[in-house]
């Protein structure tokens, strides 16, 4: 799955990934990194810190700080009313595509 | 003798002590980042996110103990955050298909002051080619290599690193 066309596709998925993983809850950067690290999404905080401040213009996510007990206090992101409208819409047109792959590969029921 | 420099990173009050080349690791990676999110609006922003987590990685490394940073362990936080990729294609990797080439001295890993390494990379040539024809023709000429060396030596401008290098190479292709 490491041909460029798939690349190219994850990486325009991985912004609706983000939002799936904020809509869990109030999370960190290091979360997220361990949330997509196992996947065919795995990335790094030189690719998150430009999305999520990229996501918070668009009113996708916002953020607060909160202190933290081994450092400085951290960023924690959650979902902004922009995000959840487009999370939803998100989903939403996920299924329709997947079926509608589905179809495709099928022979038509009308001979 | 080693030279020590202290760095302060966003949101971290106490500061760091770098390695000299440590140092210009890490100048050479906030540089770069500077330069690809030269087009964000909240590039300081993202900046003080990026340097506020390699101060955490550091001192996740440093464990509480008071020494001077490597600059391996440098590298190692470095190559953990990952390059600044803004996702409009301007990442290293698309800059370097048809880069243009500058002869410099480069003084990450030099023998002398760098000019073989700063020949290699503009030839081509692995340095330890560049170095050993040097020495050849040194024994055969008489010495006129050295003569080339001396004039290079004060004529080239300087890079710390090979980061350093790539880095001028975009901002060079950057601006014509």
């Amino acid at each position: 799955m490491d041909s460029e066309k798939f690349i190219t596709l994850r990486k325009g998925l991985l912004e609706f990934l983000i939002l799936g993983i904020v809509s869990s809850g109030r999370v960190y950067v290091a979360d997220m990194m361990q949330r997509l690290s196992a996947t065919d999404f795995a990335t790094q905080e030189g690719t998150l810190y430009p999305l999520l401040s990229k996501m918070r213009r668009d009113q996708l996510v916002d953020y607060e700080w909160q202190e933290s007990e081994t450092g400085p206090p951290r960023k924690y992101y959650k979902l902004a009313a922009n995000g959840r409208k487009q999370l939803a819409e998100f989903r939403e047109y996920w299924k329709s595509l997947t079926s509608l792959i589905d179809e495709l590969g099928k022979p038509s029921c009308k001979q | 003798m080693q030279t020590v420099i202290q760095v302060s990173l966003s949101g971290h009050s106490k500061a760091f002590q770098l390695e000299e080349d440590a140092y210009t690791a890490l100048h050479a990676y906030l540089e770069r980042a500077r330069s690809r999110l030269k087009r964000d609006p909240d590039y300081e922003e993202v900046l003080r996110d990026l340097e506020q987590s390699i101060g955490e990685k550091l001192a996740h490394s440093l464990r509480a103990e008071n020494r001077v940073i490597s600059r391996r362990e440098v590298q190692v936080v470095l190559d953990e955050i990952g390059a600044v990729n803004t996702g409009n294609g301007d990442t290293a990797d698309t800059a370097q298909t048809d880069r243009p080439r500058r002869l410099c001295r480069i003084e990450e890993g030099k023998w002398i002051f760098g000019v073989c390494q700063g020949l290699a990379v503009y030839s081509g040539i692995a340095v330890e080619w560049v170095r050993a024809i040097f020495v050849v023709v040194t024994v055969f000429t008489g010495g006129i290599p050295i003569l080339i060396y001396l004039v290079l030596m004060f004529a080239l401008p300087v890079v710390h690193t090979y980061d350093e290098y790539n880095a001028s190479l975009r901002t060079h292709s950057g601006a014509m």
